[in-house]
């Protein structure tokens, strides 16, 4: 009825029809951009935050190296360190925000992005010692855009994606083992992103030939190709506690990677 | 006669000279659009919802529509917003699962600006789908969660 309303109209009345389906092709063609499509960690913490009351804690690492040399392990790390404030935030912990924030500093220094970013460390220390939780979320999440916006300005694109990789990649790691030792279905159905994994990969593929040189970035797409695997069941499936185990173990197998000292 | 001003609109703003841009790199247009989008996604932080900082802007031609990849979680209540620069331009957003089958959501239209909440069932890929019935317009989408 619709459609014969149309006969005759002009080309911009097709827009106010909406389509009950989109084909596969046009699903393949939709946009993918990184400030975007990529969830932050915040989005998954809140998600597990509705169905259980995890202890954030448990799931915090020993401090990490800061003095790397290689740019992209740098930027792979930051990503991880932000998703760590993510945990801290979560976990109200003021003094390990506080503790974040300033290797956060000192990884950006070392990228020299540090300028932007200094004023918002400030600013995450002082909500931190206010306990100023919901704030810091924000502060967080403009955190990893100003990083990217810097990398961005001085012609490091492609450290971006290293940086958001890092942070799903520690994020899940936290999340699947808090829910590897506390586990119920219904959390472990959170840990399905096919979508995230394969847009990493294809961004990873995209990288310059000099940063594909580098040996750590060489050995990613290997790790992400087994967790693409673990993450990418159908919605009708639920992984078994035994997953959840395989998944952060793949998840922490990767995290050691990015982190060992070169 | 509608077709004929819609037109005409579109050929006008094809004759400008680009507009301005601001220190941050977006031009007047996507500035505008940018805060009607926060002005309606702002609305919804009285509820609780946490605005993402990160945004999609683009113009659409007359009939022209985009559809834009979003990873969501089961659990997490999500309000896409999108607003055009021209309060006279309006826009409208439709979200779809990873099969492609469109979703019921919680519709919010006015004259320049549109909104769709809903809550997934499950952890995955979704797609907003942002379409121009009206003018040739910059838009901004944007989204909360909860």
């Amino acid at each position: 009825m619709a459609m014969l309303a149309l006969t005759g109209a002009p080309a911009w009345a097709a827009a106010l029809v909406v389509p009950q389906t989109l084909p596969a092709s046009a699903l393949a063609q939709a946009v993918q951009e990184d400030t975007f499509t990529m969830p932050t960690p915040g989005e998954l913490l809140a998600a597990l935050n509705k169905v259980g009351k995890p202890n954030w804690q448990a799931q915090y690492r020993a401090p990490i190296p800061t003095a790397y040399t290689s740019r992209p392990q740098i930027a792979l790390n930051l990503g991880g360190l932000i998703a760590d404030g993510y945990l801290a935030v979560e976990a109200e912990d003021s003094q390990q925000v506080q503790n974040i924030g300033r290797d956060i500093m000192t990884l950006a220094k070392t990228l020299g992005i540090s300028e932007d970013i200094l004023r918002r460390g400030k600013s995450i220390e002082d909500f931190a010692e206010n306990n100023e939780w919901s704030t810091l979320k924000e502060e967080l999440e403009a955190t990893q855009n100003e990083v990217k916006l810097a990398m961005d300005q001085q012609h490091d694109e492609e450290l971006t994606t290293l940086v958001s990789l890092g942070g799903w990649i520690r994020g899940t790691e936290a999340v699947s083992g808090w829910i590897a030792n506390n586990y119920t279905p219904e959390e472990a159905r959170l840990l399905r992103q096919p979508a995230i994994v394969a847009l990493l990969r294809q961004k990873l593929a995209a990288l310059p030939e000099k940063t594909h040189t580098d040996d750590l970035v060489k050995g990613l797409d290997s790790h992400l190709s087994t967790i693409q695997q673990m993450v990418s069941f159908p919605t009708t499936q639920t992984p078994t506690q035994d997953d959840v185990k395989k998944l952060n173990a793949a998840a922490t197998d990767l995290i050691e990677t990015i982190t060992s000292k070169k | 006669m509608r077709s004929f001003f819609q037109r005409a609109l579109l050929i006008a703003a094809l004759a400008l000279p680009p507009l301005a841009a601001n220190a941050a790199g977006e031009t007047d247009a996507e500035v505008a659009a940018h805060a009607a989008a926060l002005d309606l996604g702002g609305a919804f932080t009285n509820d609780g919802f946490k605005l993402r900082d990160g945004d999609y802007e683009g113009t659409l031609q007359p009939g022209q529509s985009v559809l834009v990849q979003v990873n969501l979680y089961a659990g997490n209540e999500y309000w896409f917003s999108v607003a055009t620069s021209d309060p006279k331009a309006p826009i409208a957003i439709n979200v779809y699962d990873e099969t492609g089958k469109l979703l019921k959501t919680n519709p919010y239209t006015d004259a320049h600006r549109a909104a769709a909440g809903f809550s997934p069932d499950n952890s995955g890929p979704y797609y907003v789908r942002v379409a121009n019935p009206g003018a040739a317009a910059t838009y901004c989408l944007i989204y909360s969660y909860k």
